[in-house]
């Protein structure tokens, strides 16, 4: 490690966002009601360039809440709003909030995106997009698709229907390209300029047992056409797959990430690409730890592959003993410092940690 | 219950409230703002005795623990404005106050020329009129009027007070850490029910980094300029953060079989321990198990201080009083060490404005000292906060344990704090 910071949060989080202005976001999901929505100001540490080791502050300081009346697993800001998007069980309605720092430190609750609720519907997943009006793209299912209206809260748009399995994350390409990525695995692209194409990519490898998939897309470098950086695609069982959206019949590499025990929950599982770093990525959420990986040396025979580090923080930081261990809830990357990342566990730890960069093998 | 500050409450430099409660009236600290060198440093009585004399208008003063900033005004209070009623506070405060004030006196008086300050015989003659309590111990302070002293951890003495009178009663925190460290436990209160919490706040929109990470950096830095062979001045009050912080190192030095001598101000070690060893119950659980085979507070590799050694060739640590730099030796050692970029000063708490402490903290790096002379500093300089005060999580705790009707922060910046305010109605 370069630094290492541990805090802890009153109450786990399985999200950690962005927002203007280097705040971050967290959210409580455990409770029925009582959640908590923190944005949080990081301790100057994370602004400088530099490490400076000891630092006047060395901690987060609460900016604004607000309280949620339901578990919130997913959260988005809308960019050039002061809203924020958030769902969660048990349906997959969203709920919309005003975050005005200014003369209170209260996140409000603002509005209610409803859904057709059918059964078999569990929590929306979200991404939100400020085109020429700022959007929300949501769903459950892949059958139950939409964009809506943040503000208005119009419907927009509805994405063709190939199948009805569960989604795990979707994300907007650009402002007409949706990317969806189901739960076995699936990916499909979808252009709203032509409503009922839905293109596919190639699948993933099938597996005797079942495992459960989640996508993870590189934020738009600025400059580069956000088709032409691959999506990974990370299984409950530890495979990588990783996709160019121009060339979809193939993979571009398939790597597998070595993991304890396969198969364990597949709720948390992260993988995300380093916005600094080429060929960079981050997994989690398979046990107690974060996996970094160098993707450049990856060929598309599957064998396993050498993380270039792994934090193990949150899994010495419990109690020990009788506890189970915990899980590595989310994680994602510093927009600016290169090898800074922040993770989450399921104990309500929050780190931050600047690993240093292996030079050949020691 | 009327509550009302007698000084700037929103200022971190000093405590004074004032608490109406069924027609007593009773004084929480009496704090001394360490910023400022004319009477804005002490608070602001005028408020109270435009009622009268505030013998006949107070029933009690009650004093946290020995921080100046709680305790500071007192003699200034009881022997300058006038009060001659009983000032209450527990056996470790009474015993440790009187040296810090007598320093404090010493520095502002003999070194800086103050006129307008309390005696050595002020300082005496203000102990007379305490009264020492225990923990848990319930004080009559008259017929309707009753206190009791709660462990607060944050240093040694320090106590949370409830003041009840008839079934209105209030619990006045001072300062105070729900978690445990090294040489101190965790503040704990019962049930009980004040209709009114007044809690410190300093902390309570901050979510602290952990102990070990903190401490883990403090260590490196240390023990890299020691490396090199560089001198590490560490100012800090005679008595607090200094044991916690003697204790991590003479651990660390043990572990690291290093070499380098470590310093600790003369006079006020001694002192120091003699307070930890007669007050051993007021410290945790830890010390007091292994303190039979060894005192905790004997330290091996921690020497007394001369102020010859400061000229010593080759790599040492100094704790040094005073501790923002204001005054004194530590002040003395500063400027002898300040020139060499191998050497380096280790902040460890808050830094009052105006004080040379502050300003180097705030990047400052030529100082005008006494008699127009310029000090450049290249010598490197740190912050390392080590104070023990609640955050969010803490505050929360203690409200639990409590479980007030109403609660009041103070201490803290005064930034809107309405989301705590929700959080907090949240609980009940």
């Amino acid at each position: 490690y370069r630094d290492l910071h541990t805090f802890e949060l009153q109450a786990p989080t399985r999200l950690i966002e962005w927002a203007r202005g280097n705040r971050v976001c967290v959210a409580g999901y455990g409770q029925s009601d009582g959640n908590e929505i923190l944005q949080l100001i990081p301790p100057p540490t994370l602004l400088t360039k530099e490490t400076q080791g000891l630092c006047p502050e060395r901690d987060f300081k609460v900016e604004c809440g607000g309280f949620s009346e339901r578990p919130v697993y997913s959260l988005k800001y809308v960019p050039d709003t002061s809203l924020l998007v958030t769902s969660g069980p048990p349906n997959s309605s969203l709920q919309v909030w005003q975050v005005s720092a200014e003369d209170s430190d209260v996140i409000k609750s603002v509005s209610t995106i409803a859904t057709e609720n059918g059964p078999g519907q569990s929590w929306a997943k979200i991404a939100t997009i400020s085109a020429r009006v700022p959007w929300v793209l949501h769903g459950s299912r892949l059958d139950r698709v939409q964009i809506t209206e943040v503000e208005s809260r119009k419907h927009v748009y509805t994405a063709a229907s190939r199948g009805s399995e569960e989604l795990s994350n979707l994300a907007f390409l650009d402002c007409n390209t949706l990317l969806l990525c189901c739960a076995t695995g699936r990916l499909c692209l979808a252009d709203m300029r032509q409503p009922q194409s839905l293109m596919e990519a190639m699948s993933v490898p099938s597996t005797p047992c079942s495992e459960q998939w989640c996508m993870g897309t590189r934020h738009g470098a600025q400059g580069l056409e956000p088709s032409s950086q691959p999506v990974a695609r990370l299984s409950s069982r530890g495979l990588l797959t990783l996709t160019d959206l121009r060339k979809t019949s193939e993979f571009l590499a398939l790597a597998k990430a070595r993991v304890p025990s396969p198969g364990s929950s597949a709720e948390f599982l992260c993988v995300s690409w380093a916005p600094a770093l080429e060929g960079y990525l981050a997994i989690s959420g398979l046990d107690g730890t974060v996996h970094v990986y160098d993707t450049q040396s990856w060929d598309s025979s599957g064998r396993e592959a050498e993380p270039i580090f792994v934090h193990k923080g949150h899994a010495f930081g419990g109690a020990g003993g009788s506890r189970d261990p915990p899980l590595v809830t989310v994680h994602t990357w510093h927009l600016q410092k290169p090898r800074t990342l922040l993770s989450a566990a399921s104990d309500g730890s929050l780190h931050i940690w600047d690993w240093v960069q292996p030079c050949g093998k020691c | 219950v009327l509550c009302c500050r007698a000084g700037a409450g929103q200022d971190v430099g000093r405590s004074c409230i004032l608490v109406s409660i069924a027609g007593k009236n009773v004084m929480l600290d009496c704090g001394m703002h360490m910023g400022y060198n004319d009477d804005r440093r002490f608070p602001d009585f005028s408020y109270i005795t435009q009622n009268g004399r505030l013998t006949d208008f107070l029933d009690c003063v009650i004093i946290s623990h020995f921080h100046l900033d709680h305790c500071g005004a007192l003699p200034y209070f009881s022997e300058m404005v006038g009060y001659d009623g009983p000032i209450y506070m527990t056996h470790p405060t009474k015993a440790i106050c009187p040296i810090l004030l007598e320093d404090y006196r010493k520095i502002t008086v003999d070194k800086k020329g103050e006129t307008n300050f309390f005696t050595s015989q002020m300082i005496k003659d203000c102990m007379k009129k305490v009264v020492a309590v225990h923990l848990h111990q319930t004080v009559q302070v008259d017929e309707e009027l009753e206190i009791k002293a709660y462990y607060a951890g944050h240093v040694l003495g320090a106590a949370m007070f409830q003041i009840k009178v008839g079934c209105e009663s209030v619990v006045y925190t001072g300062d105070y850490n729900m978690t445990p460290d090294r040489h101190l436990g965790a503040a704990w209160i019962d049930k009980c029910r004040p209709d009114l919490l007044i809690s410190e706040s300093t902390y309570a929109t901050t979510i602290r980094d952990s102990k070990r990470c903190r401490e883990r950096d403090f260590l490196k830095k240390v023990h890299e300029t020691v490396e090199r062979g560089g001198k590490v001045l560490i100012p800090v009050f005679a008595l607090g953060r200094a044991q916690e912080l003697c204790i991590l190192l003479e651990t660390f030095w043990e572990r690291m079989n290093l070499k380098a001598p470590i310093y600790f101000s003369t006079g006020l070690t001694e002192k120091a321990n003699h307070y930890y060893k007669l007050f051993i119950t007021w410290t945790n659980q830890k010390i007091r198990k292994t303190f039979v085979q060894r005192n905790m507070f004997e330290f091996k590799h921690i020497k007394a201080f001369d102020r010859a050694f400061a000229d010593n060739p080759g790599p040492m640590v100094v704790f040094a009083t005073p501790g923002m730099l204001h005054a004194g030796q530590s002040l003395q050692i500063f400027r002898k060490w300040a020139g060499n970029e191998k050497n380096m000063v280790i902040m460890p708490g808050y830094c009052v404005q105006g004080t040379v402490g502050h300003k180097i903290l705030s990047g400052q790096r030529k100082l005008e000292m006494e008699g127009r002379q310029i000090l450049e500093v290249k010598m490197q300089v740190e912050y390392m906060s080590f104070s023990a005060h609640a955050d969010a999580k803490g505050i929360m705790q203690l409200i639990r344990q409590a479980e007030p009707r109403n609660v009041l922060l103070v201490h803290g910046e005064a930034k809107k704090m309405e989301f705590l305010k929700q959080k907090i109605e949240q609980e009940f």
